[in-house]
């Protein structure tokens, strides 16, 4: 089985730890594959505002200089850690409320895609990008300070066929609403912090390549989770 | 007036002491060299087999198993050993062994309940597999460069020598638990090795790095002898030096990697080995307070309030540590930032305050198990009772504290 994360972010956006640190960081913990997903703030509004301008987003820009700049690390883990690095995003449509903010992961992404498009939009130029849509955290989390992302969860009769894979959980929560739906699943950490590597994860049952990797969470054949302890 | 006088004396002992030990260290880290001016390494290259325990993930555990698959050395092989195919180090070095499939790398793993004390437990099916005479015991948490087993094999050329360690030195620090940790392996516990062995011919044996030839190991009754005790190592160093055989402190230095401690993980660890050095030492033990000139320092403080001279006394003290510290990280050459060494008189006054805590507490935990601690480190259950009423205490003190 492959131990995976699919959910991480780095000094990109508002990570505390960057790219290369980040990478050796699960290299050294033996992952098999970890997709890179720094956020894209929407810009329309004073939080995605506040997002650019203190850096903590990936915007047009900079997203070419993140690509490659992943690209050069999914090259040294490869041949380092035997570890597979796959570019994503986390699509971050913040609100004041919880009911219209959500997240979503584009896994394997190639070119660049607003946060501002509205989600149809997003969803069509992910799926001819051939990139994997995850709603992330997509019901209420244990944390307090976080403004829970409700919006693709209560719009699911619209967006559900377009969605490759739900969090069933995300760090330390687990959403029970995905199984009862028995919508596919995956689980990842949301890593900000070196911490964050002890959290929940995903354990898929393929071969160690793109292609494998998107189709079995499509599929969801083969796919479990596992809260990673030391 | 006397009492602070007294006091001024004892840190005035304290700073000589660490003045020796960083002369000590000097003299430990001189390389042996010939003629040329090359590092004199093992002409004679016997087979080694590297046995290394593993439970758990370590930082930089991938680098750190990789390094002992890169060494320059003519015969040797590597057995990795394990007591649980769901540990997370498991897959690390299954990875590690898929990375080199030309390289004699076994990996073991057997639950074993021999004794208490669970390294070596972890030790024994790795030893029974072993096919060489010479084993090298090495913790999961050491990194070292190619030239590694030619250096440590040299001294094993005498057979007068029956054991070789090394010193260490921790690197890596990234959060404040780490930077403690190897501000401390790098002055601390350094200085005591070198001291101890330059001037009182006393070698202290750490386990971070053990090579024996079975054959003297077995003689002292092999790991078996050692099974229920906690500091295996100085105990094998006794009993090997106990057959008169010389106990060497090669002056390799190995990389302790200790990079994402938190500073709970630094005190359970510094607390464990003061009560192993006081079941050992006994009232050695109490010297060492003596020979942390800070805490001393912080005396007179504490009894005689904010004067001019008790300011005095624990600001040249704290510079004086600053500047032996830094010092001794250059002797070692460890890639730290001149500005961690103004935390080292912090991490010394917090090693005195931990200091008296072995003397109330004779209960350890190591790797998940709770243990009691008897004389010579002899590990028990922890029965309930027996533990009861100091547990409440420190249990009543943590919440206090919001541990």
């Amino acid at each position: 089985m492959l131990l995976c994360d699919f959910h991480i972010h780095t000094k990109y956006s508002d990570g505390s730890v960057g790219l290369r640190r980040t990478v050796d960081l699960f290299g050294q913990a033996g992952f098999d594959v970890i997709a890179i997903t720094d956020h894209v703030v929407n810009g329309d509004n004073p939080f995605g505002k506040l997002a650019n301008r203190f850096k903590f987003s990936v915007t047009g820009e900079s997203f070419e200089t993140y690509m490659s700049d992943i690209a050069e690390e999914a090259e040294r883990a490869w041949d380092r850690y035997g570890l597979l690095i796959i570019p994503g995003v986390e699509i971050t449509k913040n609100s004041f409320s919880s009911d219209k903010s959500a997240h979503l992961l584009l896994i394997d992404i190639k070119e660049f895609i607003p946060a501002s498009w509205d989600y149809e939009k997003i969803f069509l130029e992910a799926k001819k990008q051939d990139a994997l849509i995850v709603a992330c955290h997509p019901h209420r989390t244990s944390d307090k300070t976080f403004v829970d992302t409700l919006f693709l969860w209560n719009n699911r009769d619209k967006y559900a066929r377009y969605i490759d894979a739900w969090e069933i959980a995300n760090r330390d929560d687990v959403f029970n609403v995905i199984s009862l739906k028995k919508y596919p699943y995956i689980a990842g950490s949301d890593f900000h912090k070196v911490r964050h590597l002890y959290s929940w994860k995903s354990l898929l049952n393929c071969k160690k390549d793109m292609e494998s990797i998107k189709q079995c969470i499509r599929s969801n054949w083969g796919v479990a989770i596992t809260l990673f302890r030391n | 007036m006397v009492l602070f006088w007294v006091l001024v004396v004892l840190v005035f002992f304290g700073l000589v002491i660490y003045g020796l030990q960083i002369v000590a260290v000097r003299l430990a880290l001189s390389p042996a060299r010939n003629r040329e001016g090359h590092p004199i390494l093992s002409q004679s290259c016997p087979p080694i087999s590297v046995i290394k325990p593993l439970k758990g993930l370590e930082d930089n555990l991938f680098g750190n198993l990789e390094s002992f698959c890169l060494q320059d050395y003519p015969e040797y092989e590597v057995i990795f050993s394990l007591q649980d195919e769901n540990d997370p180090a498991y897959k690390v070095v299954r990875k590690v062994k898929e990375k080199f499939p030309n390289k004699p790398i076994s990996i073991v793993i057997e639950r074993c309940h021999h004794g208490f004390n669970p390294k070596v437990n972890n030790l024994f099916s790795a030893y029974r597999l072993s096919r060489y005479p010479m084993i090298l015991i090495s913790d999961s948490n050491v990194m070292v460069d190619p030239h590694y087993l030619r250096t440590i094999a040299k001294p094993m050329d005498d057979p007068e020598v029956g054991l070789v360690c090394n010193l260490i030195k921790g690197i890596g620090g990234k959060t404040i638990g780490s930077i403690f940790e190897n501000l401390h392996l790098n002055s601390f516990i350094l200085g005591n090795i070198c001291f101890l062995d330059k001037y009182l011919k006393i070698p202290c044996v750490v386990g971070k790095s053990m090579l024996m030839r079975k054959r003297d190991l077995e003689a002292v009754g092999g790991l078996a002898s050692v099974k229920d005790v906690l500091a295996e190592d100085h105990f094998i160093g006794e009993k090997i030096r106990g057959q008169n055989q010389r106990v060497v402190i090669s002056n390799y230095l190995i990389n302790n990697v200790n990079e994402y401690w938190n500073l709970r993980k630094f005190i359970n660890r510094h607390v464990r080995w003061g009560k192993m050095r006081w079941k050992i030492g006994g009232v050695k033990y109490l010297l060492e307070l003596t020979i942390n000139p800070v805490f001393t320092a912080c005396l007179p403080l504490l009894l005689f309030g904010l004067t001019e001279k008790t300011i005095f006394v624990l600001t040249l003290v704290c510079v004086i540590k600053i500047i032996g510290d830094f010092y001794l990280g250059r002797c070692i050459s460890t890639p730290t930032h001149p500005s961690v060494y103004l935390l080292s008189p912090i991490k010394d006054l917090l090693m005195g305050v931990l200091w008296f805590v072995p003397l109330a507490d004779d209960t350890v935990v190591w790797r998940g198990n709770r243990y009691l601690m008897g004389k010579d480190t002899r590990l028990s259950l922890c029965s309930e009772r027996g533990a009861e009423w100091k547990t409440r205490i420190l249990e009543g003190i943590k919440a206090k504290i919001a541990w």
